[in-house]
């Protein structure tokens, strides 16, 4: 017995041991390989396995369809390197350390201030791109970050658009209550929050600050239902808001505008919800009906086709943001004319194109152009999240007040 | 083997490792920067845990501690010195850990086995929700430390100098502990606390004793730890899986022993970063696994299954 | 007034805990393991019921049958195949690192089958505020609350009045003396941790009609059972009941009197200072001695 289990476990330890000589590099034609990490367990696992399929999806898509991209008169299939992060810094920094040390020229971002700042500065001390489509937090773009690009705008300028929207409303709001988590998006983000409204002249009521995960707002439900203002604005992940939202209905909680920044865009959480969803209002940053055009995609129904054909996990803002990191690439790469690091950054910092997600344009500190690159005004209409303002991107009305939970069917 | 023998030993691997980052690629030395921190803190941990028998399972209290006092300090006190700062930082780190554990030492350590344990974990959680939820602690924003290097050393390079700094002198203090009267005490309590002090041991002084020695290396570690990140929060220094690696690479390595920690971080540091690295989303369920595995098939650690008859 | 609503939510919010930690409770008084995959067992529960409700139209109340008794057979296998090997080649604080790496392996596995989004189950019977004067509750969690009495209730009776129970307890007090009786002391084992697991799928079951559920949440019922077995005091089933009532209580309090990003630091401060004070909690049965 006690044999058998040494030899077992000197067995296993040889061929893990062994593996990597086992495994091949495969022999490429030119490639453009793009490194970096998602984190794929954890908290913010829904949004990477997002971000990471929009990622396959335009790699997929433009080695299918154009048997890869050509820059400076060669032509070059693309390829993936990336690595769950797990949420953890110190996995993510070592790992990302191997990418650089195997020549990776160019990177993919991962979210969330404590992963993308300390990998940012590795990327940046060796003088390597990165772009990446989530950690909005404001500290990514003012450490002087030359080489780092974010596809939002950084999360104190993020509600500027609702602000001005809520401001447009009739009846005018008379006051707003806000909620957000101690983390470090929510907690900028709801600083956005407070200056933008502010800026409007909409009042704040209340402020509650929860913990990173909540279990239970009902004594922060019973102090709104106690003081009734007129708006309240959840600045939370999803799960949080769907927490809130469902309290919200069992205590029967109402207000008059109800906006919920992570969440509503997610069809898991309508479909939780019912028609309860109905009427509440959120920021998305992209719909598949836009009227927008992409170089490789054409238009975002084409994008959300070729997805849908591919994957079974429903459409997501996240998605098409990550396949438009791969096509800003490209394009800059072609507008350099070449592959060099250097040069493909200066081409990222004055790009302007559009492409199937937003037209892409980064401010001086790399962060998306608040105006351009910022969200939409959308609402859950009959069980689907529309988009209810500006004008030019709406696909549906919007209802204003919203209408008591246990009148919604 | 003799003495002469394993400092002969001891002194060949230390060449090797001063010389590592020379010789392979900044991948490499990173692993090489954990190996030494795991290293580091599992040595520290086992100050208390497999040297006295009290098993912490919530030393990521200290790492969390120390890591934001001596960054709060450094950069609220000390902005802009540099290297200067950073040993204040170190100091102040390791202070505060050391004065909170003994401020908690005497009841905490009244509690045995199970009960101790689940009472550090508390004490962690305590630590990193009032870390997270006070804004004064800049938990959830982060803290952004300065950017450190000496000799025009690469980043990587400098921390991994620190590091194995840090690791000797931590080696060199557990191998004091072990050899002196205080070791054979711990030994003697470790295997039955009452017995011990009935036969004279001084059980409480030395038990807190190696309670805030055990706290304030942590503490210093923690500061090193996140000057090698740049920004921290609180989740990544305050990390329940911190504080269970630091008991599985002794457990892997030989509990009770020296070489146990560095065994046992060397072996799962190269597994998890190395070997798992390259799996996108199984890569937790392998180490899981490999746990499993571990209080399976080597109770007594590797060695233990080498050393059977 | 504000007061009252505070302690009825506390109340309300203390079934769901006490509800969390049914079986982690039983499983350490009777074997003296720490299960850090409980909360890992409870998602399990969680996840199963949803699978049935969304992919079978299945009432999840009436699915509880179903899940744990899948769940039963699991705990028995587990604690057989894998915990008994560890407590007997290792040491029990070993155990609790093998039950660990049960629970990450647990938990990718959840993530890989029903992905990381977030989940929640909606019967047809849902929402509309329950109102008893001024005081305002969520019908969804007085429900859980008297699922938790039930569930509890359950437990209790099969410990105390049936033969399995008072077989269990035997080899909970004195091991060596139950098998001196007859008793197979690890089939005894097996059948705890069985039950216990069984009670933490139907405790995930309700919890997953209440709150919206992910795998990482695993590691915050985990967290939650240890404070309120520690709290009410651990083999108990009304200890349990006890600790999470109490449990919900302060966590209402705080938030009401210090604020609401505080109470899951108090929370923990209980946990420390209880642990300190009265280590075998309220109502416990310390089978092994503390100090």
């Amino acid at each position: 017995m006690r044999m058998s289990r040494r030899s077992l476990v000197t067995m296993a330890g040889g061929t893990i041991l062994a593996a990597p000589a086992l495994r091949r590099a495969a022999a490429q034609a030119k490639t453009i390989t793009f490194g970096g990490s998602v984190p794929l367990s954890g908290g913010a696992a829904e949004t990477g396995l997002n971000v990471n399929n929009g990622y396959a999806t335009a790699v997929k898509f433009i080695n299918e369809t154009f048997g890869g991209v050509e820059v400076a008169g060669a032509k070059y299939r693309l390829e993936l390197k990336l690595f769950d992060d797990a949420s953890d810094p110190s996995r993510a920094v070592t790992l990302i350390q191997r990418q650089l040390d195997e020549g990776v020229d160019f990177f993919l971002g991962s979210f969330g201030s404590p992963i993308v700042l300390p990998t940012a500065a590795i990327t940046e001390r060796a003088e390597k791109p990165m772009v990446q489509a989530g950690g909005g937090s404001d500290q990514i773009f003012t450490q002087g970050f030359k080489y780092v690009f974010g596809f939002f705008p950084r999360a104190t300028r993020q509600f500027i658009s609702t602000a001005d929207f809520m401001h447009s409303l009739k009846p005018a709001l008379s006051n707003y209550s806000l909620i957000f988590t101690n983390d470090a998006f929510s907690k900028t983000a709801a600083q956005g929050v407070i200056n933008s409204m502010k800026e409007q002249g909409i009042p704040l009521l209340e402020s509650y600050t929860f913990p990173e995960t909540i279990t239970d707002a009902s004594s922060v439900l019973a102090s709104i239902r106690a003081k009734t203002p007129d708006a309240l604005v959840c600045m939370t992940h999803d799960q949080d808001n769907l927490l809130l939202a469902k309290q919200m209905i069992a205590t029967g909680t109402n207000v008059n505008y109800l906006f919920q920044g992570l969440g509503p865009q997610l069809g898991s959480f309508r479909e939780t919800l019912g028609a309860k969803a109905n009427g509440i209002f959120f920021q998305t940053y992209w719909d598949e009906r836009a009227p927008l055009q992409d170089k490789f995609f054409g238009t975002p129904a084409r994008f959300a086709a070729y997805y849908k054909a591919n994957y079974t996990r429903p459409i997501a803002y996240h998605v098409s943001a990550g396949a438009a990191c791969i096509v800003t690439y490209i394009e800059a790469m072609q507008k350099a004319g070449s592959l060099d690091p250097v040069k493909v950054r200066d081409a990222l910092a004055g790009i302007d194109i559009s492409t199937q997600y937003s037209r892409i344009k980064f401010t001086e500190q790399g962060d998306g152009d608040p105006v351009i690159m910022g969200p939409w005004i959308g609402q859950v209409v009959k069980g689907q999240a529309e988009v209810v303002a500006p004008a030019a991107a709406k696909t549906a009305e919007y209802t204003y007040p919203t209408p008591a939970w246990d009148k919604r069917v | 083997m003799n003495r002469t023998g394993w400092t002969l030993i001891g002194l060949v691997t230390l060449a090797l490792a001063i010389a590592l980052p020379f010789m392979v690629m900044p991948f490499y030395v990173r692993v090489g920067q954990l190996i030494l921190l795991s290293s580091a803190l599992a040595l520290s941990w086992t100050l208390l845990g497999g040297f006295a028998g009290y098993w912490s399972f919530g030393h990521s209290a200290f790492i969390g501690l120390g890591a934001f006092a001596g960054g709060l300090f450094e950069t609220g006190v000390l902005p802009g010195t540099g290297l200067w700062g950073f040993a204040a930082a170190i100091l102040v780190g390791a202070g505060l850990s050391a004065a909170a554990a003994s401020a908690v030492a005497w009841p905490i350590l009244r509690l045995r086995g199970i009960y101790f344990a689940v009472a550090m974990l508390g004490v962690s959680q305590v630590l990193a929700e009032l870390n997270n939820n006070i804004d004064a602690f800049k938990g959830s924003m982060g803290l952004v430390l300065p950017r450190l290097s000496a000799f025009g050393l690469r980043p990587e390079a400098f921390f991994y100098d620190i590091l194995l700094l840090a690791t000797v002198t931590v080696f060199l203090i557990a191998l004091w502990v072990k050899t002196s009267r205080l070791g054979h005490g711990l030994l003697a309590m470790r295997e039955d606390e009452d017995t011990a002090r009935m036969l004279g041991v001084p059980t409480e002084r030395y038990k807190v004793a190696m309670f805030v020695l055990s706290a304030a290396l942590t503490g210093a570690l923690g500061v090193i730890y996140a000057h090698s990140l740049g920004y921290i929060t609180t989740s990544s220094v305050y990390r329940t899986d911190f504080s269970l690696n630091m008991i599985v690479y002794n457990l892997l390595g030989g509990i009770g022993t020296i070489a146990g920690p560095f065994i046992g971080s060397a072996v799962m540091v190269v597994l998890t970063q190395v070997f798992l690295g390259r799996l996108l989303n199984i890569h937790m369920f392998v180490t899981g696994a490999l746990l499993v595995l571990l209080v399976l098939a080597a109770p007594r650690g590797l060695p233990g299954l080498f050393r059977r008859r | 007034m504000l007061a009252i609503q505070t302690i009825a939510d506390g109340l309300v919010l203390g079934g769901l805990y006490a509800l969390s930690a049914v079986g982690f409770s039983l499983i350490f008084g009777v074997m003296g393991v720490v299960n850090l995959s409980h909360g890992a067992i409870v998602m399990i529960g969680a996840y199963l019921t949803w699978f049935l409700w969304h992919a079978g139209g299945v009432d999840p109340l009436l699915a509880i049958p179903l899940v744990m008794a899948v769940l039963f057979a699991a705990g028995y296998a587990a604690q057989r195949g894998l915990i008994q090997l560890a407590v007997e080649r290792s040491s029990l604080l070993a155990s609790m690192l093998l039950t660990f790496g049960m629970a990450l392996m647990i938990r990718n596995t959840l993530v890989l089958v029903f992905s990381p989004d977030l989940r929640s189950i909606t019967p047809a019977y849902a929402a509309h505020p329950l109102i008893l004067g001024a005081v305002v509750l969520d019908p969804l969690r007085v429900a859980a609350l008297a699922a938790s009495l039930v569930l509890l209730g359950l437990l209790a009776f099969v410990l105390q009045k049936t033969r399995t129970g008072r077989t269990i307890r035997a080899t909970a007090q004195q091991e060596l003396a139950a098998r001196l009786c007859g008793v197979n002391a690890r089939h005894v084992y097996g059948l705890t941790f069985g039950v216990a697991a069984a009670f933490a799928g139907a405790s995930g079951a309700i919890l997953g009609i209440v709150l919206p559920f992910s795998p990482p949440d695993e590691s915050l019922w985990t967290l939650n059972a240890f404070v309120v077995v520690t709290l009410g005091g651990i083999g108990s089933p009304s200890g349990a009941l006890l600790g999470g009532l109490l449990l919900g209580l302060i966590s209402t309090g705080t938030s009401q009197v210090i604020g609401p990003s505080f109470p899951n630091a108090m929370m923990f401060l209980i946990l420390v200072l209880m642990l300190l004070l009265r280590p075998s909690g309220l109502l416990g049965n310390a089978f092994a001695g503390s100090r």
